[in-house]
């Protein structure tokens, strides 16, 4: 009865996990990331594969 | 005349010259002048001012102290007087520091981690628990002496305001930073791990378990990255000796259901040994006509199968054996990976900071160990998570594995592949000029193998003949605040110079001191890195000796962040915006490198210069800076540094151009040096592109480098991919409940999805 009652929820308020690099390793979530690792975090851009130059 | 004085806490004690004179004689012995009688002299003035200020009232510690500097002054004892000064201005900072060192404790204490930047500053340690937060408070502890009681003045001041930053101050009286630790020399002949004597492990499973447990011991002896060099070479034996014991049993077995008899392992293991000394060779993976052969015969002539038969179930055995070794360092490799992300270190509170270098060894064995290990890696943790640690390397050689027709080819293919699903593996290139003048084939040591966010040590001006990767490592390192130089010196680029060359002495002279805090400690306080001879010629000592000359085959480097910015204050653009630019980022760096070398000749000590990680750094000195300057678009606008070398995040380059930009600044760097670019969208779908981004990586001459690309995860369906909002497998959003039927539905199409237990 219980577990039914878990599966009927399941997933719910559970996020997604995001993996990124910080300086040359990877951290889990970024939950304990500091607050400018953060923020680079966000500012980064895709490299694009063309050239520009 | 005084009877007694007030003390800063309020407390009224008894009037002691003598206690005046003392203070005073100590002030002139640090300045050398004066004498004893020149400081009872002052004293005698002192207290005459004192009694003639306070005739009606009790004098306080402050104002005391206030007529010492004056009186010094005034009988011309001006360098004392200074030296007054600074002591009282200590004095204040470790009352300071005592306050300052409570808030924080407090803090660590009641705060949450979400809401507390500080205990978020290392992103491995977990501030909620209870370990990590013993971890927090003794840290800061640690600090709060080491600044008072083990800094210069000058270097204090220079890392309170941000000019330099001391890494891994905590550590400062402790250790040291990182080894490369040679497994295969570690099991040679067993190791003690200071709990406990392992014998020399006789089988892949037990080679890859020793393999943890050595990089844990050294953790705890180290707070710096623990590596193992040559991942591949070392585990190979764990592989010969599986396979060996392995093809035994299975011959053994082949022969017992020819003969359909029991119990003749022990007779067939004993023909196995007789050949070998006869043949001289050895029953291996890689086949041998000849053992082959001799084993036939043997099998002929000791249990009369007959020759048409011997054959085919000798090749049966080892096709068996070959098979069975395979799954064995599968496992081997996966309880590897599982135990670096689950045992702990380091007071409990984090896993070890590990990483593997492998790719070269081209034995089959080798092979076989690289090959496992990616699949490993490929197959993630129990419910598909990606793998924090170890972090991978993999090692790029011409000729081993970078080519078509390369030995390894196969496995750099691979390695791709992977590291296109896991963001591991990173890649080193053998090939970068920098790296190959150290390369001589056939001898693994000398092949450049990276730890820890990116540190490399290679040359070896304290002992030219070892020149080598193992069993060196990073001694401690310091950083310079390069933004806020510029700023200092306004858009002068010669006084931009000058004062890169003051710091760089300050730097290289705070670094000396630790260092000699470091030479003074024994054998003992290093029970496995010393103990166990981890570290190059540490075997030769004995446990009470000090390690101080074995220590020098480290290196003490110095690490910058910011060179964009720097750029951006001295001429208003950065290095990826104009060749210009560049050439002048690269004099700056050249600059300071030339400035390593020049010290490392000097002092017979390994000088180099590291392009800094800047985790937590990033923040500080920015925020330093913001508020000494304010806010300054283009250099302290955004809430970090750019890290090193590094062209800024934010900017809009191709990759190509970004590696092109980046890479001969690896060649300067020689403490370390990573470079990475953003690939977008989801690479496993594209490994091509992949594979050519480490391609253009190693034809520009990277030394360490690579890929970003989003890897995200539903806990709930496992999909391992990009996930925007939604997620491409069950279709939900964050925190959204999937209804019972499709979760039924899923785990038909998907039968590796997680059995989720309701709560994580």
């Amino acid at each position: 009865m219980i577990k039914e009652n878990i599966e009927a929820k399941l997933g719910q308020g559970i996020g997604f996990e995001r993996i990124r690099r910080i300086t040359g390793y990877l951290v889990g979530t970024m939950d304990k990331w500091n607050d400018a690792k953060r923020a680079e975090e966000r500012d980064r851009v895709k490299h694009g594969m063309t050239s520009n130059a | 005349m005084i009877q007694s004085i007030i003390k800063r806490d309020g407390r009224v004690v008894l009037y002691e010259q003598s206690k005046i004179a003392k203070a005073i004689l100590r002030s002139m012995e640090a300045a050398r002048e004066g004498d004893a009688s020149d400081a009872a002299r002052v004293a005698n003035d002192v207290q005459t001012t004192i009694e003639d200020k306070c005739r009606n009232s009790v004098p306080q510690i402050e104002e005391i102290q206030d007529a010492v500097e004056n009186q010094l002054m005034n009988h011309g004892f001006n360098e004392s007087a200074k030296q007054y000064i600074l002591y009282r201005a200590n004095r204040t900072r470790a009352r300071e520091s005592n306050t300052r060192l409570m808030k924080t404790i407090d803090e660590i204490t009641k705060v949450d981690a979400e809401s507390s930047d500080m205990k978020r500053d290392n992103a491995n340690i977990d501030g909620n628990t209870a370990m990590g937060s013993m971890l927090q408070i003794g840290s800061a502890g640690a600090r709060s002496y080491n600044e008072v009681y083990l800094l210069r003045p000058e270097h204090a001041r220079a890392y309170r305001e941000g000019d330099i930053h001391i890494h891994d101050f905590d550590f400062y009286s402790l250790t040291t930073t990182c080894t490369q630790i040679d497994i295969e020399k570690l099991f040679h002949n067993g190791f003690s791990t200071g709990h406990g004597y392992v014998r020399e492990p006789q089988g892949i499973q037990s080679y890859a378990a020793l393999g943890a447990i050595a990089l844990q011991a050294n953790q705890n002896d180290q707070h710096g990255g623990q590596s193992i060099p040559n991942f591949d070479y070392g585990m190979a034996e764990g592989v010969k000796k599986t396979f060996h014991k392995t093809y035994c049993q299975k011959l053994a077995e082949a022969v017992e259901d020819y003969l359909d008899e029991d119990d003749k392992y022990e007779a067939v293991v004993a023909l196995i040994e007789a050949t070998e000394r006869e043949t001289g060779e050895r029953a291996q993976l890689k086949a041998s006509e000849k053992f082959e052969k001799a084993i036939a015969a043997q099998l002929t002539e000791e249990y009369k199968i007959p020759a048409e038969n011997v054959v085919h179930l000798v090749k049966r055995a080892r096709t068996r054996a070959e098979q069975r070794t395979d799954r064995e360092a599968f496992q081997a490799m996966e309880g590897f990976v599982h135990n670096l992300n689950t045992m702990h270190s380091r007071a409990g509170a984090q896993t070890p900071f590990s990483s593997i270098n492998y790719g070269t060894d081209a034995s089959p064995e080798g092979r076989m160990v690289i090959k496992n290990i990616l699949l490993a890696l490929d197959a993630g943790l129990g419910h598909g998570e990606t793998c924090i640690f170890p972090i991978h390397i993999f090692k790029v050689k011409e000729g081993v594995n970078y080519n078509e027709g390369d030995p390894n080819y196969d496995l750099f293919k691979l390695s791709c592949k992977v590291s296109a699903k896991r963001l591991f593996p990173n890649y080193v290139f053998l090939d970068s000029p920098f790296n190959l003048q150290y390369y001589v084939p056939g001898r693994p040591e000398t092949e450049v193998a990276t730890m820890g966010c990116r540190t490399r040590v290679m040359a070896n001006v304290y002992d030219p003949d070892q020149q080598i990767a193992y069993s060196r490592g990073n001694l401690s390192f310091t950083s310079i605040n390069l933004p806020r130089l510029a700023l200092e010196s306004g858009q002068d680029e010669k006084l931009f110079c000058e004062k890169l060359d003051g710091m760089l002495e300050l730097v290289a002279q705070q670094l000396l001191d630790r260092f000699e805090i470091q030479a003074q400690k024994h054998v003992y306080n290093y029970p496995f890195l010393m103990g166990q001879g981890i570290w190059l010629d540490s075997e030769k000592l004995g446990p009470y000796d000090e390690v101080r000359d074995v220590l020098r085959h480290g290196t003490l480097s110095i690490g910058f962040i910011g060179l964009a910015e720097t750029l951006n204050v001295l001429y208003g653009h950065h290095h990826g915006e104009s060749q210009d630019m560049q050439h002048k980022g690269l004099e700056i760096v050249t600059r300071m490198r030339e400035f390593c070398d020049q010290k490392s000749q000097e002092c017979k000590m390994n000088f180099t210069l590291l392009a800094t990680p800047a985790e937590g750094l990033a923040g500080r000195f920015l925020r330093m800076d913001q508020k000494r300057y304010g806010k300054i678009e283009g250099v302290n606008d955004r809430e970090y540094y750019t890290n090193s070398f590094h062209i800024p995040v934010w900017y809009n380059i191709s990759i190509y151009d970004k590696i092109r930009l980046e890479a001969p600044y690896h060649a300067l760097c020689n403490a370390g040096h990573i470079s990475y670019v953003e690939l977008d969208g989801d690479t496993t779908k594209n490994v091509e592109a992949f594979e050519a981004v480490v391609r253009w990586m190693h034809d520009a001459h990277i030394g360490y480098g690579s890929i970003n690309h989003p890897v995200d995860r539903d806990p709930i369906c496992g999909y391992v991919g990009v996930i925007g909002d939604v997620c491409p497998r069950c279709g939900r959003r964050e925190g959204e409940i999937i209804p019972q039927e499709k979760i039924s539905d899923l785990k038909k199409l998907y039968p590796e999805m997680p059995a989720f237990q309701g709560i994580e």
